[in-house]
């Protein structure tokens, strides 16, 4: 099995790879336990990002998300949920 | 007059059309019968053997327990025979080794696929599509307002 075969899950062509942001500060990150703040949500996590603290924009602000090892091959983004819960709430003028 | 499985078949009929008269045999499964059976295709139901006849009665009475055909495979162009001076034990086990993968292949599609591993791997890894499945709700952003029955009913950790 090709090692780029985990990357590829989704329907993307292997010969473009996986779609990924090469962040700066990555190493600086990862030493210093500062959270890396993007709106990359499309991002592919590489083996590299595990253990980095990210903050995913989801539209309105920034969710905290700790990268760990099972979550390789997923994207930023379906850690950092765009959808409110439903609420009933009085409307009171 | 020959009587398979309560069925009379008429003895001038060609014998692959005449079995299509038990319920359950069409066309295709009556062609794969008389192939099963060395039956030709221009057979009347007359000149049926009654060897032919009585394992054609044994198999329609429980085919799904009826003994499997042995199969005699082509070797393929790019195969090469082993060296004249292997034992034979060493033959038998590679024969068996790679009858066993295939029998492995040919299993239930269903039972590799590992629905409820992937599922429990979404959720514990918490993104997107295991939190759709632990609230039941549609997975790939269709509409919530009404319907989404089957997701309602389906989406689970849990599946069957």
């Amino acid at each position: 099995m090709r090692p780029s075969q985990i990357l590829l899950k989704s329907g993307r062509s292997a010969w473009k790879g996986p779609y990924f942001i090469p962040f700066q500060n990555l190493r600086d990150a990862l030493t210093n336990h500062e959270p890396v703040k993007t709106q990359a949500r499309s991002c592919t996590i590489l083996p590299n990002f595990v253990g980095v603290r990210f903050l995913v924009h989801n539209g309105r602000d920034y969710t905290p998300v700790l990268v760990t090892q099972d979550m390789v091959g997923h994207k930023l983004g379906e850690f950092s949920i765009t959808k409110k819960r439903f609420t009933f709430r009085c409307v009171i003028f | 007059m020959v009587h398979i499985a309560g069925i009379n078949l008429p003895d001038n009929q060609v014998a692959r059309f005449a079995l299509t008269s038990i319920y359950g045999i069409g066309h295709h499964t009556a062609h794969r019968l008389c192939a099963r059976l060395q039956v030709h295709d221009r057979c009347k139901v007359k000149d049926l053997s009654p060897f032919q006849i009585t394992s054609l009665a044994s198999f329609l009475s429980s085919p799904a327990t009826a003994p499997p055909l042995p199969r005699y495979p082509l070797a393929r162009p790019d195969y090469v025979p082993p060296p004249p001076t292997t034992p034979i034990h060493e033959l038998q086990a590679g024969f068996n080794a790679l009858q066993k993968k295939k029998k492995i292949n040919n299993s239930d599609p269903l039972k590799n696929m590992k629905i409820e591993e992937n599922i429990a791997h979404q959720r514990m890894i918490g993104s997107y599509v295991g939190r759709r499945h632990a609230m039941h709700l549609p997975v790939r952003g269709q509409n919530t307002q009404n319907n989404a029955k089957t997701a309602k009913k389906l989406n689970r950790l849990d599946r069957h």
